[in-house]
């Protein structure tokens, strides 16, 4: 027991980085969790997600009866930004029952990129919708799943009847640099997002 | 009993199931992208904790999200939450929550977007 004492001090006396985070939501096997793991600098990790009373009494839509719990796979990266910013990527599965669940990871994000697969539109239904209601600048991107587009993007636009002011984009999930711009495209909606509403009365 | 729900020792001692009957004894509403450092002070009360405690207190020597430590010491996040912010009460980690206003703040969002730009 006194062995494994460890009386040396914390290595690094710096205070923690700040963390921002973009959420990375889609249907099923959309490539949520290969986007994350192309971009991620550390391996992608999962936790179940409970979600309990405790989250229930932040939800501000009072939706959520108090009790409701309910176990959801996530996985999530992190990108280092620089000395003292962390950009976490997290993955959720959109489905309509775990609204509730978004808020948790929602509030605070600095977006959304909601992945799509055209062979699968409605998947992403829920998602869209949320973050419309939400308010939470977001922007869809089509992971070219064999490297060509079955879909126009105007046809994608209209199926998913997304107004003009979102963001469309293709994008490969497996690779890094592309998962990069898709990235950039919402922070560059969040920025135009964060202007129009700094500049509004 | 209960009159002490405000004490974070007392909130260290009650097991997680314990929580939901509650009202928060501790700020337990950290955000899973919070980042938790060990202090001073936690490393050298390591030998006095057990269990997750302990586990988070050596984890956390190198800095981490709330998500994280969930993953890594297979715990729910809820309960990781509980946990951090117990600790966190008790001054054995530092932590740093984001801040409501990033989705605004336009410097923050063009030093992310610098950041990204400079991958390769
Ligand atoms: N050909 C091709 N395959 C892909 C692409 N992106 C993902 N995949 C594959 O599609 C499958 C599902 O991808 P995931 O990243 O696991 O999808 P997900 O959205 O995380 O799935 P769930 O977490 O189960 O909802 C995996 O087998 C991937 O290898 C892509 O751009 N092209
Ligand atoms: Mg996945």
């Amino acid at each position: 027991m006194d062995s494994n004492r460890s009386a040396d001090p914390v290595l690094a006396p710096k205070k923690p980085p700040a963390p921002v985070k973009i959420v990375i939501a889609g249907g099923f096997g959309v490539g949520k969790t290969t986007a994350v793991a192309s971009i991620s600098e550390i391996p992608p990790l999962r936790t179940e997600a409970v979600m309990t009373s405790a989250a229930a009494e932040i939800d501000r839509t009072g939706h959520v009866p108090s009790k409701t719990t309910t176990t959801v796979a996530m996985d999530f990266g992190c990108i280092t930004i620089d000395d003292d910013v962390k950009l976490y990527l997290f993955g959720t599965p959109g489905q309509d029952r775990f609204g509730f669940m978004w808020h948790d990871l929602v509030v605070g994000a600095l977006g959304a990129l909601v992945i799509v697969d055209t062979r699968r539109l409605d998947d992403c239904y829920p998602a869209v919708d949320y973050f419309e209601k939400a308010g939470v600048p977001f922007v869809v991107a089509v992971n070219k799943f064999d490297g060509m587009l079955n879909h126009d993007l105007n046809d994608v636009r209209w199926a998913l009847a997304v107004s003009d002011e979102v963001p469309l984009v293709t994008f490969d999930a497996r690779e890094k640099l592309s998962v990069r711009d898709a990235l950039l495209a919402v922070l560059r909606k969040a920025f135009s997002r964060a202007q129009t509403r700094t500049a509004a009365p | 009993m209960s009159g002490r729900a405000d004490d974070p020792d007392v909130s260290l001692l009650r097991p997680y199931l314990m929580t939901s009957g509650r009202t928060k004894p501790v700020d337990h509403t950290i955000e899973i992208e919070a980042q938790v450092m060990t202090s001073n002070l936690g490393a050298t009360s390591v030998q006095n904790l057990t269990f997750e405690r302990r586990d988070i207190i050596s984890l956390c020597r190198r800095t981490m999200s709330v998500a994280e430590v969930a993953a890594m010491l297979k715990l729910h996040i809820g309960v990781a939450r509980v946990l951090v912010a117990d600790l966190a009460a008790l001054g054995y980690v530092v932590i740093r929550r984001p801040e409501a206003e990033t989705p605004q703040d336009l410097r923050m969002i063009e030093r992310v977007i610098r950041g990204l730009e400079s991958l390769r």
